[in-house]
C-alpha cells in the first residue's frame, strides 16, 4: 500500500515541480521589463556595467597626483602570467636617506586574465579593478600601459 | 492496361529488386535497408488492394519494429561497417540450389492452382469489421488465435522482465 | 450562416476549372502536384515562422531578447539562416557509407511530409481522408527512426552512432504509450479516420467531453510526442554537451537543413494530431445552450481554429523545451516503462469502461 502511495506521490511531485518551473519561465515571458540583455553598441550612453566587473587594473591617484604604491613588487610576484612589471629606483630623501621608490608601474593588458590576485595581494590597497571594458585598439603596443602618472608621488604616511 | 496494373508491376518490380539486392549486397547494414524498402513495397501492394489497415500494420510492425530491431542488432555486432568476405563457391552452389528448389515448389503450386475470376463484392476491409472479426467467436471469428497470441505475447513480456530484473542480494 | 467564401469552395472552384480545361486524369495529376506544393509551402513557411517564434519565446523566457539584429526585431533571422544553409557546402566524410549518408536526409524528410497527408485543416480541406487516419500517422511516423539510424550509422562517427541509437531506442519505446493515448479517443469516437474524429467532436471537444481518461491521455500524448520529437527535455539523442549534435553531427548545408526541416515538420504534425484528436480539430468551441455564443464562434473560420489550437500545442512544446532540464537515460526509461506505460494501459481500460457505459458528455 505504501509503495502505491509513493508511486502516486512521485507523479504528483513531478508534475508540481515541473509546473513551478513553467510558472517561472511563463512569468518571465509576460514580464518583458525583466529582460537583462544590453543592446550594447546602441545603448552605449546608458550602458550599465556593474562595479564589480573586472575590466582592467588601475592605480588610483588622488587630487595631489599621489598614489599608494610603495613599489614592493608583491603584485608582480603574485601575477600568474607576468602581466605586471614594477620598475623601482633608488632615491635620496631630503633627510639624506636612501630609499626605494616606484618608478614605472608597467601593466601588460594583453597578458592579463583579470583574475584579481594582484589586488588581493597588495598590502597598501594601492591598485583596483575598474569596470572599463572597451579595450580594443589597433596597435598592440598601446596595450602596454604605465599606470603611475608622470610626476606622481607616494602618498606620505598617515598623519 | 489500367493505371493500377502499371503501378502494381512497378511496385512488385521494386519489391523483387530490393529483395534481391538485400540478399546479394555484401554490406550487412545495406542489406537491412534494402529489406526495408522491399517491405515498404509490400505495404504499397496492400494499399493497391484497398487493404489500408493491413498496409499500415505492415509498416508499423515490419518496418517500424522488426527492421529497427535488426538494425539495432547490426549496430551491436563487430565489424558492422566492413564488407563481408566473398562466399565460398560450395555455399553459393548450395544456396542457389535451395533457392531454385523453393522457386520450383512455388511455381508448381502456382501453375496447379486454377485462379477463378470472381464477381463477388470485396470483403469489408474497414478497421471496424477487422476488429469485430478479431473478437468474434461464431463464424469467421478469430477470437481463439487472437487470445492465444495475446497470451503468448504476455508470456514473452513476463519472461523478459524475469530475465532482465536484478535480484538484489541481501 | 457561414462565411460567404470558404476554403472548400475555393478548392472546388479550382477543381471544376481544371476539369473544364484538361482531361480528368491530367486534371487529377495537376491537383496532386498542386496539393504537394501547397503542403511543402505550408510546412516551410510554418518552419521559418516557428524558428523565429521559438527563438524569440526562448529569449523572453530566459530574460533575453532573442534575435534582434537581422531586420526589425530580428524578424529576418530565420530567412538569413536558411540562406546560409543553402549556400553552405554539403560535406561528405571520406570513410562514410556515401550512398546511405546522402539518402538518410531524404528518407527523414519524405517520411515527415507523408504524415501530413491525412490531416484535416478545415471543413473538407484534407488531402486524403483515409479511413485509418490516426493509425496511418502512427505507422508512418515510426519510419522516421530508420532515417535517423541510417544517418547515424553511415556517418562513421561515434557521436552520430550513439545519438542514433539513443534516438531510436527512445522513439521505439515512447511510441507505445503515444499509441495507447490515441486509442483512448479512437475508442470513444469509434473511428480511426481523422474526419470522423473531428465530426465526433461537433458538440464538444474530447478533452472536455471525455473528462478524466482523455485528459490523462492528452497529457501522456504531449509528453510522448515531445519525446518522439527528440526535443528537450528528451534531447539525449543530440545532447550537445555529450554528443556534439547526435545523429546529424556530420551533416552540413542543405542536408542538415533537411533534418532540421523534418524535425520541425514532425513537430507540426504531432501538434496537429494532438489538436485534431483531443482539441477538436477545426471544430469551433461550443457551449451547449448558449446559442448566441455558439453562433459567434461559428463565424471564426475553421482554419483559424485549427491553426490556433496547433500553435497552442506548439507553444506548450516550446515552453517545455526552455524550462525543463534534460533527463538522464535511466530517468528517461523509468518515465516510460514505470510511469507512462502502466498509467496509459490502465487508462485505456478505464476509458473502455467509460465508453462502454456512455459516461462521457
Amino acid at each position: 500500500m505504501n509503495s502505491i502511495y509513493q508511486y502516486f506521490r512521485a507523479i504528483w511531485y513531478g508534475f508540481s515541480s515541473l509546473w513551478k518551473g513553467m510558472m517561472l519561465t511563463g512569468h518571465y515571458l509576460v514580464h518583458p521589463k525583466k529582460i537583462l540583455t544590453e543592446q550594447y553598441p546602441e545603448n552605449r550612453d546608458t550602458l550599465y556595467i556593474p562595479d564589480r566587473f573586472q575590466g582592467e587594473v588601475v592605480l588610483p591617484h588622488d587630487e595631489n597626483n599621489e598614489h599608494l604604491c610603495t613599489g614592493c613588487t608583491i603584485c608582480e610576484m603574485n601575477c600568474p602570467n607576468g602581466s605586471i612589471k614594477i620598475i623601482t629606483q633608488q632615491v635620496v630623501t631630503p633627510e639624506g636617506k636612501k630609499k626605494k621608490e616606484l618608478d614605472k608601474w608597467v601593466y601588460h593588458l594583453g597578458l592579463c586574465t583579470f583574475c584579481g590576485q594582484c589586488i588581493d595581494a597588495c598590502p597598501q590597497d594601492a591598485i583596483k579593478m575598474s569596470n572599463a571594458f572597451e579595450h580594443s585598439v589597433y596597435d598592440r603596443k598601446v596595450l602596454t600601459k604605465v599606470l603611475n602618472q608622470p610626476g606622481s608621488k607616494l602618498k606620505s604616511a598617515k598623519k | 492496361m489500367s493505371a493500377s496494373t502499371i503501378i502494381f508491376y512497378i511496385v512488385s518490380a521494386l519489391v523483387l529488386v530490393f529483395g534481391a539486392m538485400s540478399v546479394f549486397t555484401r554490406k550487412i547494414f545495406r542489406a537491412a535497408i534494402y529489406l526495408l524498402f522491399s517491405l515498404i513495397g509490400i505495404a504499397g501492394i496492400y494499399i493497391l488492394m484497398n487493404m489500408d489497415f493491413i498496409a499500415a500494420l505492415q509498416v508499423l510492425i515490419y518496418v517500424g519494429g522488426i527492421i529497427v530491431l535488426i538494425i539495432f542488432s547490426i549496430f551491436l555486432t563487430h565489424q558492422a561497417g566492413d564488407k563481408l568476405p566473398k562466399p565460398l563457391f560450395k555455399r553459393i552452389v548450395a544456396g542457389a540450389s535451395m533457392a531454385a528448389f523453393g522457386l520450383i515448389v512455388v511455381l508448381g503450386v502456382f501453375y496447379k492452382t486454377a485462379f477463378k475470376v470472381t464477381t463477388e463484392a470485396g470483403i469489408d476491409h474497414s478497421a471496424r469489421s477487422i476488429g469485430r472479426q478479431m473478437l468474434d467467436y461464431h463464424h469467421h471469428g478469430y477470437v481463439y488465435p487472437f487470445e492465444i497470441v495475446s497470451f503468448l505475447l504476455l508470456a514473452a513480456l513476463v519472461g523478459c522482465i524475469v530475465i532482465a530484473v536484478k535480484i538484489q542480494k541481501k | 450562416m457561414q462565411l460567404s467564401i470558404s476554403l472548400l469552395e475555393i478548392t472546388r472552384a479550382i477543381d471544376s476549372w481544371l476539369n473544364s480545361i484538361f482531361h480528368p486524369h491530367v486534371a487529377f495529376g495537376i491537383e496532386l502536384v498542386l496539393a504537394g506544393v501547397a503542403v511543402i509551402l505550408l510546412v516551410v513557411a510554418m518552419a521559418v515562422l516557428m524558428v523565429y517564434a521559438e527563438r524569440k519565446l526562448a529569449g523572453f523566457m530566459q530574460m533575453r531578447l532573442g534575435p534582434m539584429r537581422v531586420g526589425k526585431y530580428g524578424s529576418m533571422q530565420a530567412i538569413a539562416d536558411v540562406m546560409k544553409l543553402l549556400l553552405k557546402e554539403c560535406l561528405v566524410p571520406t570513410n562514410s557509407d556515401k550512398m546511405m549518408f546522402k539518402l538518410a536526409p531524404f528518407v527523414v524528410t519524405v517520411v515527415s511530409f507523408m504524415t501530413i497527408v491525412p490531416i484535416a485543416f478545415a471543413r473538407g480541406i484534407q488531402l486524403w481522408d483515409i479511413n485509418i487516419g490516426v493509425f496511418y500517422i502512427t505507422a508512418v511516423s515510426s519510419l522516421s527512426v530508420i532515417g535517423i539510424l541510417m544517418a547515424g550509422w553511415s556517418s562513421n562517427n561515434k557521436y552520430s552512432l550513439l545519438g542514433a541509437m539513443r534516438s531510436g531506442a527512445q522513439i521505439v519505446s515512447y511510441e507505445l504509450s503515444g499509441g495507447l493515448a490515441l486509442i483512448v479517443v479512437v475508442m470513444m469516437s469509434g473511428t480511426l479516420s481523422i474526419s470522423g474524429i473531428v465530426q465526433a467532436q461537433a458538440d464538444g471537444w474530447w478533452v472536455i467531453k471525455g473528462h478524466i481518461p482523455v485528459i490523462i491521455a492528452f497529457v501522456t500524448f504531449i509528453i510522448t510526442s515531445t519525446a518522439e520529437l527528440n526535443r528537450a527535455p528528451f534531447d539525449l539523442a543530440e545532447a550537445e554537451s555529450e554528443l556534439t549534435a547526435g545523429y546529424h553531427t556530420e551533416y552540413s548545408g542543405m542536408q542538415f537543413a533537411m533534418f532540421f526541416l523534418s524535425e520541425y515538420t514532425n513537430m507540426f504534425v504531432l501538434s496537429m494530431v494532438a489538436a485534431t484528436v483531443f482539441l477538436g480539430g477545426w471544430m469551433p468551441f461550443h457551449i451547449a445552450g448558449l446559442e448566441g455564443f455558439n453562433h459567434f464562434m461559428d463565424y471564426i473560420p475553421g482554419i483559424v481554429w485549427f491553426f490556433g489550437k496547433t500553435f497552442f500545442i506548439l507553444f506548450l512544446i516550446v515552453w517545455f523545451r526552455w524550462t525543463f532540464p534534460r533527463l538522464r537515460i535511466d530517468q528517461l526509461l523509468k518515465l516510460e516503462w514505470k510511469y507512462l506505460l502502466p498509467v496509459s494501459i490502465i487508462n485505456v481500460l478505464f476509458a473502455a469502461f467509460i465508453a462502454l457505459m456512455g459516461w462521457y458528455l
